[in-house]
């Protein structure tokens, strides 16, 4: 693969860094090493591969090595293909060249449906026989990867099933009872990621407010902070994401209890003040936290906005080829969260 | 010398520290009450008192940056002492600042100037907001004689800066960035960037600035945060930068207050998913110089600190500041 690189230009910046010296854990700089993929919508065999070399390296740059397409035909199975969040990771996954297995597992009533997706047809297994079922699945597919995006009741007899047969698995459903769950998979010594938030990018944002807020506690003391948020109507409580952003700033010294955030529940408001497109009114969460200092000559703001499901869909294809890696190199480790899958880096 | 106790009254509202007449004596004891109008915990009346009486001087307190400061300093019960030390053209000008008076010395004699000074008030905590041409030397006398200082003034030689303060063991608290919430949301960034490599990787980003016409070239902060999301796998390149200097635009588009056209440091990056249903927004927005005196009575509070209990550590920053917690 061919590659560009450009030298670094811009002495000034350098001199800049060095000055400020930023004496944290991670001071040093990782420069000089990108990896950007422009990834289209399209099929993925032809994507295109661009490494820069960052403008403000300080030292001299590192080439990476060109990304293979080391992914394709990784076997998956998403119990739960029959929802929305399963078929929205069944078309992600199928876009970065995963490979969904013909058959996956759903309940009672769902048994014998075929689910189209992506040019791909899958058939419905219900409950009746489903270890046998899936052993023989994982027979045939021994690198199989499940996911795992059914109901909450569902959610610690899934698992149960998982670690029994011995197949990977990434948990994208909520509830249940989690304490168990994670007995379950540890007491099997099964490899699994699990994750409420599947927006890796959302959790990547709270991990840093989070850091912010243990290492500099009180850095906003008497910091004026307004919350609003928007989601479908049908969501009457705030977010956990809110709750944990607003959690933060609080150890950062700002005075703020949950009954000031502004919830938006309205359309018309949430069309015309918060800025939602039409078509994600019945599917969307966004977000905008406001500081102010005391005389008001300074004001931050942080905003993440999401529309639809493509997020927790990409952010799960994430989770599963993190998972693959660790199975294909033996990981000691085995049950990740989100984080983990965010500290491995860009994997496509 | 007599010098005067002033009565309980100035406490009502944000006036806090006020002193009345020449105050020669750093160890005058007052009954003020000093009170943060702003202050998110309960008030915290012990823990403030013990920061009146800090003697600080602040050099080029005739600029603006050193004006800033002790009014600041002295919002937040912290002692200007009555002389500073300043260029060959304002020596002799006496600053007048909330009642009190700062005589300015000038180049000639300032070792035996600051040595007495420092005699007289062994806790002195001396500020430097110069010129970059003054920064070494400035950098030199403070270390010689072993007064702790803050160096607040940009430029200079750096590593001659730190040699110099390293050399003499000195306590010192040296930052180019003395907006400390701007400190903060720039580390967290950078060890989002450092955990999390290529986090965001095919998101696209927009990134617009704001300052003063005067101001050229891109700030430092805003180089660092691009660099940020250049590791956490985004395209980016400086040039891309929207930059806005057009009063009117600054008025209209950026929402810069008429009277913060002359100084101001907005800054805005917006980050969207390939497939745009995502997008995250982070804006740092600063109007005059407040936040780098606030940031600075900080650095103070937290060097006396450090001077206090003898720590081993001698040079910091604002990232150690930041770590401290909330000392007011």
């Amino acid at each position: 693969m061919t590659y560009v690189t450009r030298t670094p230009s811009n002495t000034s910046y350098a001199n800049w860094q060095h000055r400020n010296n930023l004496h944290n854990p991670s001071s040093q700089f990782q420069i000089g090493k990108l990896v950007s993929t422009k990834s289209s919508n399209k099929i993925p065999n032809r994507r295109n591969f661009l490494i820069s070399m960052t403008s403000t390296s300080v030292q001299s740059p590192e080439l990476a090595p060109a990304v293979k397409p080391k992914n394709v035909g990784l076997p998956i199975m998403v119990n739960g293909c029959t929802g929305k969040m399963g078929r929205a990771v069944l078309e992600a996954a199928i876009s970065v060249g995963l490979d969904p297995v013909p058959v996956a597992l759903g309940r009672h009533g769902d048994a014998g449906k075929i689910v189209d997706v992506g040019g791909k047809q899958i058939e419905v297994q219900g409950p009746s026989q489903r270890e046998s079922f899936l052993s023989s699945v994982f027979k045939e597919y021994p690198n199989l990867i499940v996911v795992d995006y059914t109901v909450p009741s569902s959610v610690n007899e899934n698992a149960a099933l998982y670690s029994k047969v011995g197949v990977p698995f990434v948990m994208g459903t909520t509830g249940g009872d989690r304490e168990l769950l994670y007995k379950t998979v540890a007491a099997s010594n099964g490899y699994a990621v699990i994750s409420p938030q599947m927006g890796k990018q959302v959790v990547a944002f709270l991990a840093a407010m989070e850091i912010m807020a243990k290492q500099f506690p009180g850095a906003f003391s008497g910091y004026n902070l307004k919350v609003m948020e928007s989601h479908q109507a049908s969501k009457l409580d705030i977010s956990g994401t809110s709750e944990a952003v607003i959690s933060c700033f609080q150890k950062l010294g700002v005075s703020f209890e949950l009954d000031q955030v502004e919830q938006i529940r309205d359309p018309k408001l949430q069309v015309e003040k918060v800025g939602v497109p039409e078509e994600h009114i019945s599917g969307h969460a966004f977000h905008t936290y406001n500081l102010t200092s005391p005389d008001g000559t300074v004001s931050f703001k942080f905003e993440h906005n999401v529309c639809g499901r493509s997020i927790y869909a990409e952010g799960t294809v994430d989770a599963v080829l993190f998972l693959a890696k660790k199975v294909a190199s033996n990981a000691d480790k085995r049950i990740y969260d989100m984080i983990d899958v965010l500290r491995e880096g860009n994997m496509r | 010398m007599a010098f005067v106790t002033p009565s309980n009254s100035s406490c009502a509202t944000l006036q806090i520290g006020k002193s009345v007449g020449n105050r020669i004596r750093a160890n005058s004891r007052k009954s003020l009450v000093v009170m943060a109008s702003t202050s998110v915990q309960s008030l915290d009346l012990v823990h403030v008192s013990k920061n009146i009486g800090i003697p600080v001087m602040v050099n080029g307190c005739t600029g603006k940056m050193g004006r800033a400061v002790l009014e600041a300093a002295i919002s937040a019960g912290l002692e200007p002492v009555p002389v500073a030390l300043g260029g060959a053209e304002d020596d002799g000008k006496i600053l007048d600042i909330d009642g009190m008076q700062i005589e300015v010395q000038g180049t000639s004699q300032r070792e035996d100037v600051l040595s007495s000074v420092f005699n007289d008030y062994p806790n002195l905590i001396v500020v430097d907001y110069t010129v970059p041409a003054a920064v070494n030397e400035n950098a030199a006398l403070y270390s010689k004689l072993g007064v702790p200082f803050v160096m607040g003034t940009t430029g200079g030689d750096r590593e001659l800066l730190y040699k110099t303060v390293a050399d003499s063991n000195v306590y010192a608290v040296i930052s180019p960035q003395m907006g400390k919430q701007v400190v903060a949301f720039l580390a967290a960034m950078e060890i989002m960037a450092e955990q999390f490599p290529g986090a965001f990787s095919g998101y696209n980003l927009q990134v617009l600035e704001s300052h003063q016409a005067s101001k050229l070239d891109l700030s430092g902060t805003a180089k660092s945060v691009i660099s940020c999301f250049q590791k956490l796998g985004v395209s980016f390149e400086l040039d891309q930068v929207k930059q806005i200097r057009d009063p009117r635009l600054q008025v209209e588009m950026v929402g810069v207050p008429q009277e913060h056209l002359n100084g101001h440091a907005f800054h805005m990056y917006h980050l969207t998913s390939p497939d745009e249903t995502v997008s995250f927004e982070f804006q740092h927005n600063v109007c005059g110089r407040s936040i780098y005196a606030e940031g600075t009575v900080d650095a103070i509070l937290f060097l006396a600190k450090k001077v206090n209990s003898k720590a081993e550590k001698r040079i910091y920053d604002m990232i150690d500041v930041l770590r401290e917690g909330n000392m007011r």
